[in-house]
């Protein structure tokens, strides 16, 4: 009986990732396929994207301060604290900027694509787009997708800025600290693999947010119970896949540059 | 009652010889469990009206999905406009559907999208018609179902029974070849009802379209196969006494097999203790 349960769940496991390969791969051929609808690309880029913008900065400015005031006590005892714009540049480009982005924006797109795909699939608006002869791969799960490895590319820039600028504010206001040289720090050290790494990322957890949230989102079943269920398993997924796939693409990356 | 002959050669008023638009042959599906449907074989032919029958939960709405592509048979045959969907890849597929109206058993608007823009969505999408020229038949197909004033609404803003009425002008817009017809007066009181079988009627009448609607109504099904629509009153109006419409016949399904496939009169007249148990 165990085992029957245990073969049935592994079994599960297979199916929906040999599922979701499937599925992100299709959607990304249909980025080289006619019909692409570039205006949906537009308004969610606009929906991933600018509404986003508000939580990262916060989470960017909350992020560099709380990392300017954890190093200011541990560079300290090793009379480094001139050290923290170099600390905080390089642990929000290389990983903090990223990830958080990547876990702050899935936690608000991953989930709103889960339910509204999931409620469109519920209320039969995905059979009739097909019945009406519109394929909803192409028209409402390409465009998310494509638009949030864009746009995550974008709001990583824009909250490792305001990571910085965070980390500057604690290091001058609060620690007393020089200014010029805390920008110094964070300027001088930063190396061009630092930045390549920083920027990859995003583009492959944006991937993983969109393709995860449509996923879920078109698997819905069970009435809006099950809405509420793609939703849970799409932010769940997509943060845990961000987080192991930022530890592969470190490993690879980090092997690569040195 | 079970036939082995043809729909179409049974069906008064039709060519034996015509091709018809929807063929199952021997269709089972089913989804992790025993068959939702098993051994299915129905024809419409051209001109038809079937009205498929039976209690909820018999697999009449995966039926229609079949027809229309929407789900694949794990074994059997469906021919749509002669050709065999059940090897088609959904880019193929697209073509046919696009033939095809389909109206789903809630409406299935776009809760996003106007009125305007969820009738006119084949039509927009398709990139071959111009704005003015969209917007022109948008208003014919709200008029066809009395609800030319909604155009620039949205679905929230309106009732269970004029949501089914725009399903019905979005299903005709693009003059399909096949009409599916999912449930649709399936909880509406009685007079919107038979308002949208007086649509169904003049689609029939008027266009003489080919279709198959699923129902558990019999007073819509009765009422749908002893009415005909009159152009010239801009109304549906009873046919005389103990006459039923040659082109309209029926189908019945129990715990996912075909049990009746027939006319009014051999429904009627049928002694499946299940039919007549349905009838009563």
């Amino acid at each position: 009986m165990a085992t029957n349960q245990i073969d049935r769940t592994a079994k599960q496991i297979v199916l929906t990732v040999q599922e979701y390969s499937l599925f992100a791969w299709h959607s990304f051929l249909n980025l080289f396929r006619p019909p692409i609808y570039w205006s949906e690309f537009l308004v969610q880029a606009d929906v991933i994207g600018v509404g986003s913008l508000s939580i990262v900065v916060l989470s960017g400015i909350s992020t560099g301060g709380v990392l300017a005031l954890q190093s200011t006590a541990t560079l300290a005892a090793f009379g480094a604290t001139a050290m923290t714009g170099q600390f905080v540049s390089l642990t929000m480009i290389r990983e903090l900027g990223p990830v958080l982005t990547g876990i702050m924006v899935s936690g608000r797109n991953a989930s709103s694509m889960a339910s509204e795909l999931g409620s469109m699939v519920v209320t039969e608006q995905i059979d009739a787009m097909r019945a009406l002869g519109v394929d909803p791969l192409r028209k409402l799960v390409t465009p998310r997708i494509f638009s949030s490895a864009a746009m995550l590319f974008f709001l990583t820039i824009i909250s490792d800025a305001c990571g910085i600028l965070g980390g500057a504010a604690v290091t001058v206001f609060m620690n007393h600290q020089d200014g010029p040289q805390y920008f110094s720090m964070a300027w001088e050290h930063l190396r061009h693999p630092d930045i390549v790494q920083g920027l990859i990322k995003p583009v492959f957890f944006g991937y993983i947010l969109g393709s995860i949230g449509c996923f879920y989102g078109l698997r819905t079943t069970g009435g809006t119970q099950g809405v509420g269920r793609s939703t849970i398993q799409a932010v769940v997924t997509a943060s845990v896949l961000i987080i192991f796939v930022d530890f592969l693409i470190t490993h690879v990356l980090l092997t690569l540059f040195s | 009652m079970n036939s082995s002959l043809p729909t179409a050669q049974r069906s008064a008023g039709l060519a034996p010889e015509a091709n018809p638009v929807v063929e199952l042959r021997h269709a089972t599906i089913s989804f992790d469990g025993p068959p939702v449907l098993a051994d299915i074989s129905l024809t419409v032919a051209p001109g038809e009206t079937r009205i498929l029958l039976g209690p909820a939960g018999v697999g009449k709405s995966v039926l229609l999905k079949l027809i229309n592509g929407l789900l694949l048979p794990d074994h059997g045959t469906i021919l749509l406009f002669g050709e065999d969907i059940t090897s088609m890849s959904e880019d193929e597929l697209f073509p046919l559907r696009a033939r095809t109206g389909m109206v789903f058993q809630e409406g299935a608007l776009f809760d996003s999208l106007t009125v305007r823009d969820n009738v006119a969505y084949q039509l927009v999408q398709e990139h071959t018609v111009l704005d003015e020229e969209i917007d022109r038949r948008v208003h014919e197909a709200l008029s066809f179902v009395g609800l030319d004033e909604t155009f620039s609404l949205f679905p929230d803003s309106l009732s269970g029974g004029m949501r089914r009425r725009v399903a019905i002008a979005r299903a005709l817009i693009n003059n399909p070849e096949l009409l599916l017809y999912d449930s649709p007066t399936g909880g509406l009181d009685p007079i919107t009802s038979t308002n949208i079988i007086e649509l169904i009627a003049k689609q029939r009448d008027v266009h003489h379209t080919p279709s198959l609607m699923v129902t558990h109504r019999l007073q819509d099904a009765f009422a749908l196969c002893t009415h005909r629509f009159d152009t010239a009153k801009d109304r549906m109006l009873p046919l005389p006494k103990g006459q039923a419409d040659p082109s309209t016949t029926f189908l019945m399904l129990e715990e996912g097999r075909l049990i009746f496939d027939g006319s009014l009169h051999e429904l009627l007249h049928s002694d499946n203790p299940f039919v007549r148990e349905f009838l009563e």
